[in-house]
C-alpha cells in the first residue's frame, strides 16, 4: 500500500477523543450494550446441541428457563459420576463456579415453548 | 467517500462547534465488523455479533451463495443423504439477524487503512472495518507430481468435491480398490478421515463385492477415537479395509491413480487424496500465518486477535492455538471472539476465562455412530487454551443412539451457526 495512506491511517489514531465527542452529540454510547451478563459466553457453549439461547431445534433438550438450582445440581452430578454419555464429559470441562454461572444465566432466559 | 474520510470531516465539523443531526451522528458511532468466510466460524461470529452486540454493523463475505457443511458429508458420499441435507444458506442471517451478506472473493487486506478489497462480479468493492474477522477455513498444499483434484478428489471441502467423490464411488465395480490418504496432523476434523474410511468400507461391503479400501495415513497411528476406529478396522471391516500408518505421499499421478509413498507404491481405481493443510490464502497473504511452521495464525485465545495485527481476528481452521480444527470448535471460538469484540467496542477487557469445546459424532456403520469430545480452558500462566483432560473421551462403543444423536447435533449446530 502507498505510504501516504499508511500515514493517513496512523494519523487518525490520536483523533479518538473525537469519537467520544461525536457519540456524546449523538446522545448514545459508542455501541449498544454494557458489560455482558456473566455466564452468557459460557452458556453459549451449550448451544451447539441445546440451541441458541438454550432453545433446541429438535432432539436435545431445551435448557432455557430451567430453575438455576436444578440445572446446577444436574450439571454438578454429571461432572462427578462415572462418565457414560457425552454430557458427563462436557460437564467436566467447567469448574463448579462456572457451572453455576451457566445455570444462573440460562435460568434468566425465557422458557422454550413445547 | 470512505467512512473514515467522512469521519474526519464530521469530526472537524464537530470540533468547530457545528451541530450534527442525530441520525447521522448515531450512524457514525456504529462500529463495523467485516467477516471473511461463511463456514461455521464466520457464520457464527456474524450471528453472535448481531445477537449480542446490537448496534454493530456486520458484513459477511463469502465467494459462494451458500455453505456446504463437512459435517454429515461422508454420508452424502455414500449416497445415504442428499447434498441438500448439508447445504446451509445465509438467508436467516440476513433476515433474522441483520447481517449484511456480500457474495464475492476477498482479495486483499490493508491493515493500516483497515480496508478489505472484495471482487464482486466484474467489479471491486472496498469495505472499511473497525474489526476484521478471518475465518476462511483451510488451503491445501498440493502433493508432488501430476496432481489433479478433479481426477483424485479430496472432498475435504464439501460441495462439488463431495459429489465428485460420490459419483466415483458409485461407479466402482467389483474387486476394485478405493485409496484414501490422510495428511499429517494438524488437519481439519481429526476423526473425519477414519470416519470416511468406515463409511466407504461399509458401502463397499454392501454394494461392491470384493472391492477394498486402502487407508494410507501419513501419521504414526489413528489420530482420533483410536478405540472405535481401531476396533472397526480390525473387526467388522477387516476383510475390506487395510490400514497403513506412516505412509507419507512422495508423489502422485492422478491420471494413473499411482501413489508413491514411504511405504511403497500403490494403485487405486478411485483415489481420494486429502492433501496437507495450511491456513486460508488470505491469512497467508496478509502475513498472519506466523506460527513456527508458517502454516497457521498465532492469535490471542482470549479474543482470537492476531498477534501481528490486533484489529484482525483469525478463528476456526486457520488459527494456530492447537485446538482441534472442526466446525464445532470454530463455532465455539467464534462466540469467544464475538464477545471479545463487543467488549472492546465498549472499552472493556475480554472475558479472562473462556471455555471452548468440540463434540462430534461419527458414523461407524450405516446404523451406528460413535462420538468424541474435548474441552479447553484458558490457562493464564501460558496464555494458551489447555485441554481439560477429564473432559476428553470417545464413546465406549458405536451405538444406534449415537446415530440418532448425530443428526440431532447436526440440526442444532447448523441452526446455532446459520439461523
Amino acid at each position: 500500500m502507498p505510504t501516504d495512506r499508511r500515514s493517513q491511517g496512523r494519523g487518525l489514531r490520536p483523533c479518538l477523543p473525537l469519537v467520544a465527542l461525536l457519540a456524546a452529540l449523538a446522545g448514545s454510547p459508542a455501541s449498544a450494550q454494557s458489560t455482558p451478563p456473566s455466564g452468557r459466553l459460557l452458556a453459549a457453549q451449550c448451544a451447539q446441541c441445546h440451541g441458541t439461547n438454550g432453545r433446541a431445534v429438535g432432539g436435545f433438550e431445551s435448557i432455557a428457563g430451567m430453575k438455576a438450582n436444578d440445572l446446577y445440581k444436574s450439571l454438578l452430578e454429571m461432572s462427578r459420576r462415572r462418565p457414560e454419555n457425552i454430557m458427563d464429559l462436557q460437564a467436566r470441562a467447567y469448574t463448579p463456579a462456572q457451572l453455576r454461572l451457566i445455570a444462573e444465566y440460562l435460568a434468566t432466559l425465557p422458557r422454550a415453548r413445547d | 467517500m470512505s467512512n473514515r474520510r467522512t469521519f474526519v470531516k464530521m469530526a472537524a465539523l464537530a470540533a468547530a462547534g457545528w451541530s450534527l443531526s442525530r441520525p447521522l451522528a448515531a450512524q457514525m458511532a456504529r462500529p463495523r465488523v467485516v467477516v471473511v468466510g461463511g463456514g461455521f466460524g464466520g457464520a457464527t461470529v456474524a450471528k453472535y455479533l448481531k445477537l449480542w452486540g446490537g448496534n454493530v454493523d456486520v458484513t459477511l463475505v463469502d465467494r459462494a451463495s451458500s455453505h456446504y457443511a463437512c459435517i454429515l458429508s461422508n454420508l452424502v458420499i455414500t449416497g445415504a443423504l442428499p447434498i441438500s441435507r448439508i447445504q446451509l444458506g445465509y438467508q436467516s442471517l440476513k433476515t433474522n439477524r441483520g447481517v449484511e451478506v456480500l457474495q464475492g472473493e476477498a482479495l486483499t487486506v490493508d491493515p493500516v487503512a483497515r480496508e478489505l478489497t472484495v471482487q464482486v462480479g466484474s467489479g471491486r468493492q472496498t469495505l472499511p472495518y473497525d474489526r476484521l474477522v478471518l475465518s476462511p477455513g483451510v488451503e491445501f498444499t498440493p502433493p508432488v507430481g501430476r496432481y489433479d483434484p478433479v481426477l483424485t478428489p479430496h472432498a475435504w471441502k464439501a460441495g462439488p468435491q463431495t459429489l465428485l467423490l460420490r459419483d466415483r464411488l458409485r461407479a466402482m465395480t467389483a474387486n476394485q480398490t478405493f485409496i484414501l490418504t490422510i495428511p499429517k496432523s494438524p488437519y481439519r476434523c481429526p476423526p473425519g478421515p477414519y470416519e470416511r474410511a468406515c463409511a466407504v468400507a461399509d458401502y463397499l461391503k454392501r454394494r461392491k463385492r470384493g472391492a477394498r479400501v486402502l487407508v494410507l495415513d501419513a501419521n504414526a497411528g489413528i489420530q482420533a477415537e483410536p478405540r472405535n476406529f481401531g476396533n472397526a478396522f480390525a473387526g467388522i471391516y477387516k476383510d475390506v479395509l487395510t490400514y497403513v500408518p506412516d505412509s507419507t505421499i512422495l508423489s502422485v499421478d492422478s491420471d494413473t491413480g499411482v501413489l508413491v509413498t514411504t511405504q511403497g507404491s500403490f494403485t487405486g481405481d478411485v483415489v481420494n487424496i486429502i492433501p496437507e493443510h495450511r491456513a486460508g490464502q488470505l491469512v497467508i497473504d496478509t502475513g498472519l500465518a506466523n506460527d513456527p511452521t508458517g502454516r497457521w495464525a498465532v492469535v490471542d485465545p482470549l479474543t482470537y486477535a492476531s498477534v501481528a495485527e490486533p484489529d484482525i481476528h483469525v478463528l476456526g481452521d486457520s488459527q494456530g492455538t492447537g485446538q482441534p480444527k472442526s466446525g464445532h470448535m470454530a463455532n465455539s471460538q467464534a462466540k469467544v471472539c464475538a464477545d471479545a469484540i463487543i467488549r472492546a467496542f465498549n472499552g472493556e477487557t475480554p472475558d479472562p476465562a473462556p471455555v471452548t469445546s468440540s463434540a462430534c459424532f461419527s458414523p461407524i456403520t450405516s446404523s451406528t455412530a460413535s462420538w468424541l469430545t474435548a474441552s479447553f480452558q484458558y490457562d493464564p500462566a501460558t496464555r494458551t487454551m489447555k485441554r481439560v483432560d477429564a473432559s476428553f473421551a470417545e464413546a465406549s462403543r458405536p451405538t444406534s443412539d449415537g446415530m440418532q444423536q448425530m443428526f440431532q447435533w447436526a440440526d442444532n449446530i447448523f441452526a446455532d451457526s446459520f439461523a
